[in-house]
């Protein structure tokens, strides 16, 4: 059952189509992952989804129902830019935001989850004062106080060191195996893959990806080959039936052409280096993502 | 509407925490109360330091009485019950006319005056008993630093020009008795109207009113209404502008809509006012019962004037949100600030005219523009002059449709702006966002 529906959903600015005919199906209780070059249309398909921008054309549906003109309460929102009143003390401010999920007596919650998160010792002061990852929980924590069935979060990770990842990424796994249904655009191609059921790419306004990574994979085949040699990125130049190389310094990931045996490019090689490593697999999300977005983008620069 | 609660609540509590808040209450009963205090304290501290004034008399008949009346002055007021001098002694020098070289002696004794060894000196011209048109002899020229704020040039006025009526009542041979009862001045007191009292029916008798009924309470009222309109509608600008560029707005739009988000600034900034007013009227109301002077606390204008600032708070603050949700930084918020500003300032240059004038054509035009009547009629209706009673409903029933108007208008525009980033929207982009959302 589809918790968010997206039907056909337009949206423009004067003359620049920022969401176009857009549709979706957000499965309940899934991890669902929007992923798209910066402009392409991500948050304003999120604002929409939140009621904040209305779609010129098409329907959006939360829980098979058209809402307008009302926010809806079962929803926790992390926008991509986010502030918090400065002047304000941390507990203060979380009960505050509990108070506007029509929570009762946002007190304990907001206990919960200052403990949760290690900031008992900065509850009273105020948000001035803290650091920036400081700052990053409480926003979170703002989002997810009334333990919403649809958590939205525009880039949840864009800016944590590692810790405060981890953290954060415990609390969404946790939040989703209680229930809940999560919804996050990120830049971080191993996060999506690390996280999500539900991949969903969208370029210039439009979706071009959708489904689960091994079903996005599958369409582009297991045309790729992660080796490691002693040779290094130079004993791959001139191979015949290798279309595109990335680098990543101790590993190198190789495109091959359509067609092309990799047995026949791993004697090549093995002609010319020792292999300590050969894999034939899938291309990885981040080349997916590369593959779509760079040709226009090299389009464009010309 | 809970939620628009909510965030009036937080709002209220924000600003009333502040010391900005607290120093605002105290500001205005100490600065009344502190005015009070130093004029206690000061007015007895004039200066007593005597004062010598030279006299050129080229009329000769004033010698004796200037110094008889001197004299007097200094025994009567010199000093006090405790024997501390209160008021500087009076002390004449006569000099003769320098009939050749009038100019050169009129500049010594202004060396003298700079010098100060003379507080001033006076011309008294020899034909001063009995004037001519276009005569320096028949007028008095007082000369000194600050002469025309000088209390002595008045105090000297009185004595010659009392000296002069002598001389001509004498001249005319009348009798000193009459001469009383010729001079009795009989002063036009002001009065209100008579009006009949609703509790016994009865005719009342029409209250005496003066100047500071007159000027001061409209003045008092108009001024408390401007200040409540600056220090919580007006502010509404740079607030929605900062909660929207430091990306807050957002966040909140993710639980409340942006006319919950809008209705629940201007009711917190409204409470911000109205304890604001309700203290300084609470505060204005025992002093003056204290002082026995309950007869200048305009009762029945009161609720008009709490009845109007909710109004207009509603009104200019909605102006003022959907303008700060236009702005995308400081600059533009300055930019706006000014204009935005000069419907609220404009009715304070038309005060004197309209409290001097309640009743003209002027003033009843003014007072029905809704954007000015909860100021501008507030202050006619406190004047002692009777409003014709239309005019306040009429204008009531503007001042309410027109800010549903703004509030309507208001939230299209906050609705539409709270959340772009960019360009500032130009005046058409705006009037499109009012009528089609």
């Amino acid at each position: 059952m589809s918790i968010i529906e997206l039907e056909n959903i337009t949206k423009s600015y004067e003359n620049h189509v920022a969401v176009d005919d857009l549709s979706l199906q957000v499965p309940k209780g899934s991890i669902y992952g929007f992923i798209g070059p910066n402009g392409s249309g991500k948050t304003t398909t999120i604002r929409m989804i939140m009621n904040i921008l209305y779609p010129d054309k098409g329907k959006i549906l939360i829980s098979g129902k058209e809402h307008t003109g009302s926010r809806y309460e079962n929803i926790g929102y992390l926008p991509e830019e986010r502030g918090l009143y400065r002047k304000m003390k941390v507990k203060e401010l979380i009960s505050f935001y509990g108070e506007l999920k029509n929570m009762s007596k946002p007190g304990k919650e907001t206990d919960y989850w200052i403990e949760r998160f290690d900031l008992v010792k900065w509850a009273g002061k105020k948000v001035e004062t803290l650091s920036k990852g400081m700052t990053q929980k409480v926003q979170f924590i703002i989002t997810i106080i009334s333990r919403p069935e649809i958590i939205i979060l525009d880039e949840p990770f864009s800016g944590l060191d590692p810790v405060n990842t981890e953290i954060i990424r415990e609390v969404i796994l946790d939040l989703r195996n209680n229930g809940a249904t999560v919804l996050f655009s990120t830049h971080d191609m191993a996060v999506a893959e690390k996280m999500c059921d539900f991949i969903f790419m969208i370029y210039k306004g439009r979706k071009v990806l959708d489904g689960t990574l091994e079903n996005i994979q599958k369409k582009y085949g297991q045309d790729t080959i992660r080796i490691q040699t002693e040779g290094g990125i130079r004993v791959l130049e001139g191979v015949p039936g290798i279309e595109k190389t990335n680098d990543f310094g101790q590993t190198q990931e190789v495109r091959m052409s359509p067609g092309t045996d990799p047995q026949k490019i791993l004697s090549i090689i093995m002609d010319k280096t020792r292999v300590t490593k050969y894999e034939i697999a899938s291309p990885s999300l981040n080349d997916i993502f590369i593959r779509i977005a760079r040709p226009e983008k090299e389009q464009d620069h010309e | 509407m809970n939620k628009a609660l909510i965030i009036a609540k937080r709002e209220y509590r924000a600003a009333v925490r502040t010391k900005g808040f607290i120093i605002t209450i105290l500001l205005l009963p100490l600065f009344m109360g502190g005015g009070l205090l130093v004029f206690t304290l000061f007015k007895d501290k004039v200066d007593t330091a005597d004062k010598k004034i030279a006299v050129i008399d080229y009329s000769g008949q004033f010698r004796e009485d200037l110094i008889a009346s001197a004299e007097s002055f200094n025994a009567a007021t010199a000093l006090n019950e405790k024997g501390q001098k209160t008021s500087p002694s009076y002390f004449f020098e006569f000099v003769d006319p320098d009939i050749n070289d009038p100019e050169s002696q009129k500049l010594d004794l202004s060396n003298r005056v700079r010098n100060k060894q003379l507080h001033a000196f006076v011309q008294i011209g020899k034909n001063v008993i009995h004037p001519q048109p276009d005569d320096d002899q028949s007028r008095i020229f007082y000369y000194a630093e600050s002469s025309a704020i000088d209390n002595v040039r008045s105090w000297f006025s009185n004595i010659v020009n009392t000296k002069i009526r002598e001389i001509r009542i004498v001249e005319l041979g009348i009798d000193n008795e009459r001469v009383k009862d010729l001079f009795y001045w009989v002063n036009a007191e002001a009065m209100g109207l008579v009006n009949i009292d609703t509790k016994t029916g009865k005719v009342s008798d029409a209250r005496r009113t003066n100047e500071l009924q007159t000027i001061l309470v409209p003045y008092i009222l108009l001024l408390l209404m401007f200040m409540m309109l600056m220090m919580s509608a007006v502010p509404l600008l740079t607030t929605v502008m900062e909660e929207k560029t430091e990306r807050i707005a957002e966040v909140l739009l993710g639980s409340v809509t942006p006319w919950e988000f809008m209705t629940g600034k201007i009711i917190g900034s409204l409470g911000v006012s109205l304890t604001t007013s309700a203290i300084y009227v609470a505060g204005a109301l025992f002093t003056l019962n204290r002082m026995n002077m309950s007869d200048l606390i305009p009762y029945d204008i009161l609720p008009w004037f709490f009845v109007y600032m909710i109004l207009d708070i509603i009104m200019i603050g909605s102006i003022m949100a959907a303008l700060g949700a236009v702005c995308n930084d400081s600059k533009d918020a300055q930019a706006m600030q000014f204009p935005a500003m000069l419907p609220i300032i404009l009715p304070l240059f038309l005060m004197m005219p309209i409290i001097l004038n309640p009743l003209s054509n002027m003033a009843v035009g003014c007072s029905l523009f809704p954007l000015w009547t909860p100021m501008l009629m507030l202050l006619r209706q406190s004047t002692s002059v009777t409003i014709p009673l239309w005019q306040p409903v009429v204008g009531l029933i503007g001042v309410v449709l027109f800010t549903v108007l703004c509030v309507w208008a208001g939230a299209r525009i906050f609705r539409s702006a709270i959340i772009l980033q960019g360009k500032r929207p130009k005046f058409g982009t705006l009037m499109r966002y009012i009528l089609k959302g």
